[in-house]
């Protein structure tokens, strides 16, 4: 167990630093000098040289690389460009709006997924499963741009119930975390839903039955704990997605998020804000696929190794 | 092989049981006017090949028939209860407690998710008020008298660390730990090898002669000869032929159950070829008007093509120690064999 859970954390650093490499090169294979699109479009050439000098582009490439990994590895992602603050302040400070609209999103999604999912597998054919899985394709088909503005134009444009954008008071979250957790609940319950079927199917339902167990336990108590092995794995990886940046549901209920900073970062050609934010994004889906992983080890004991 | 006689009623009548499945093409009825008994610590056997009704017998009387099947009629008498005629509520006390089942694949009839001792604890505490202390006490008790070697060790496995046998015996240890009137046993020892086989029929046997009747479904004679005490045989949904075994073993009437037997028997035999019966099963959506073994049957006559006969007595109307008679659905019973006839 204690061996598993350390090979995969080696796994995992390998992959974090391929990600940090993959990034470094990415931006420097871009075309197009940085400090020229800081400086804007009339700047002069001795201002963009010195701004070249003062960024440190003008060093060769695998100085750069050290420089970048050894200030990574203490955490350092440098100064942003365009907002003159270091990178690791400025993500503390988007992370926590982010976290705040990823687990609110989650909760949304996973409470109606899971429950609608439920619903339509042991109401199988009813109105109520063609309802739901109609609403859950729509769910899935539906970008999450076009649920953000239709939500906005509803609730907040014409009932007036939640503020448009921002998020000044905790109400601003709901709407963004509707929009966001909209797609993610279109999947569980589709997931939920077909992996139930599958599963009431076994012979252990069966079994349960026999025993005696009403319906809902036999739902619950053995037909839900095997179905969510599946589901879990989902959940995590969604929520490690949402919780790198929602980029454009952030963008569109203009969120200091992660994903805002992102968006900052690219049309800035911030480099070090945006090494510093697609890094930790890798990290977090790292992370994330790493609890599901273990996650698994715990709830299924077919894969635990015996020690 | 003495077995005591024992008194009293009966321990399940099953009355004219109908259960159908309502298919797209139409209604099949898979139990058609099934009526059969099981005596109080006996061992009652069903035998047929697949698809004639057996586990879907066993099924109704459970309570565990799957959409889009459904028992339509008869009554299923257990202990002087009517199983079909009460609530699904009702139907839940009862299982697990007075009627029991086990299944053919102890492979996939336990939850891979929990521990093997919870799962048969878990019987306990949804029919008794008990701690769990109590109940896991219990639990290694059952483990020990189904036969399993270091219970209290082998409670905190999961499914797929034990094998089929000790599965099977899980299964009965879930199945028998309440000591139920009746445990009915789906093909129990199908999926498993032949000196397991062996052991898990000698367990059921001693369990039944301490108290529990069994129902044994199996598509094997050789399990059957050797546990059952009176056997049904069942063809395309119907009973066929009844009686205890050693008349249905040694004098077999209605014309199936003689090709399933000499098809079981030719195995032991060197002849060259194994003997069949030609023919398939009739469609249970279009089954024939009259008997539903005259399209394979050798000996069919113009009568058994138009009327489904009746249940009649093969022979004496008395059935051996308290057993019922043997009773056989042909319209040969009782008729004299003619020319070279068996």
């Amino acid at each position: 167990m204690l061996r598993n859970i350390l090979i995969r954390l080696l796994q995992a650093v390998l992959v974090l630093l391929g990600a940090a490499l993959l990034v470094f090169i990415m931006l420097r294979i871009i075309p197009g000098n940085p400090a020229a699109v800081l400086m804007g479009e009339h700047a002069d050439t001795a201002v963009i040289e010195k701004m070249t000098k003062e960024l440190g582009l003008d060093q060769p490439v695998h100085v750069q690389l050290i420089h970048y990994l050894a200030g990574a590895l203490r955490g350092d992602f440098g100064t942003s460009y365009s907002l003159g603050k270091p990178v690791s302040q400025l993500m503390a400070s988007a992370f926590s709006n982010t976290l705040i609209l990823a687990l609110m999103a989650s909760a949304f999604a996973w409470l109606v997924g899971i429950i609608s999912g439920i619903i339509a597998a042991v109401k199988k054919n009813s109105i109520l499963d063609h309802l739901f899985m109609g609403v859950s394709l729509l769910g899935v088909s539906m970008p999450v741009f076009m649920a953000a503005m239709v939500l906005q134009f509803f609730f907040s444009y014409k009932l007036k119930i939640f503020p448009i954008a921002g998020t000044q008071s905790f109400a601003g979250f709901i709407l963004p975390a509707v929009a966001l957790g909209w797609n993610s609940a279109g999947s569980v319950a589709r997931l939920v839903r077909s992996t139930l079927l599958e599963i009431l199917e076994e012979d252990y339902i069966d079994t349960a039955r026999a025993k005696g167990r009403r319906q809902m336990g036999v739902l619950i108590l053995h037909a839900m704990r095997n179905a969510m092995l599946p589901v879990i794995t989902m959940m995590a990886i969604q929520l490690s997605g949402m919780l790198s940046g929602a980029v454009l549901t952030e963008t569109i209920f203009s969120i200091n998020g992660i994903g805002r900073l992102a968006v900052q970062a690219i049309t800035g050609r911030d480099i070090p804000l945006l090494q510093g934010t697609v890094l930790f994004s890798a990290a977090l889906v790292i992370l994330g696929n790493f609890l599901a992983d273990s996650l698994y080890h715990v709830l299924d004991p077919r894969i635990r190794k015996e020690a | 092989m003495l077995r005591s006689e024992r008194a009293g009623g009966k321990t399940l009548e099953i009355r004219h049981l109908n259960t159908s499945f309502f298919t797209m093409k139409g209604e099949a009825r898979v139990v058609n006017d099934v009526s059969l008994d099981v005596y109080p610590g006996r061992i009652t056997g069903i035998v047929g090949e697949s698809g004639c009704g057996k586990s879907m017998t066993a099924r109704s009387v459970m309570g565990l028939v799957k959409y889009p099947g459904k028992v339509v009629g008869g009554e299923i008498l257990l202990g002087g209860v009517d199983m079909a005629a009460l609530s699904e509520k009702e139907r839940c006390a009862l299982r697990g407690s007075e009627i029991s089942m086990i299944f053919q694949e102890p492979m996939t009839s336990l939850n891979p998710l929990m521990k093997v001792g919870r799962q048969v604890e878990e019987t306990i505490r949804i029919h008794e008020k008990v701690t769990r202390a109590e109940a896991r006490e219990r639990t290694e008790a059952m483990f020990t008298q189904v036969g399993i070697s270091d219970a209290g060790q082998r409670m905190e496995c999961y499914p797929h660390q034990l094998s089929g046998g000790l599965r099977q015996r899980v299964m009965i240890a879930m199945a028998m730990i309440l000591k139920p009137k009746l445990l009915i046993a789906d093909e129990p020892t199908t999926a498993l090898d032949v000196t397991v086989e062996a052991q898990i029929l000698r367990l059921m046997r001693s369990l039944c002669d301490s108290g529990t009747s069994i129902l044994l479904i199996s598509h094997n004679l050789g399990v059957i000869a050797q546990v059952c005490d009176y056997v049904y045989v069942m063809y395309a949904g119907r009973v066929v032929e009844q009686a205890d075994t050693f008349t249905l073993f040694d004098h077999p009437v209605h014309p199936y159950t003689k090709g399933l037997l000499k098809a079981a028997s030719s195995i032991r035999s060197d002849a060259a070829r194994l003997d069949t019966i030609p023919g398939v099963v009739p469609d249970l959506l279009h089954l024939p008007p009259g008997c539903s073994f005259s399209p394979r049957c050798e000996q069919c006559m113009e009568q058994c093509v138009k009327e489904v006969p009746d249940m009649t007595f093969a022979g004496a109307q008395d059935g051996p120690a308290g057993l019922s008679a043997h009773l056989v659905r042909c319209f040969l019973a009782g008729v004299p064999p003619k020319g070279d006839g068996i």
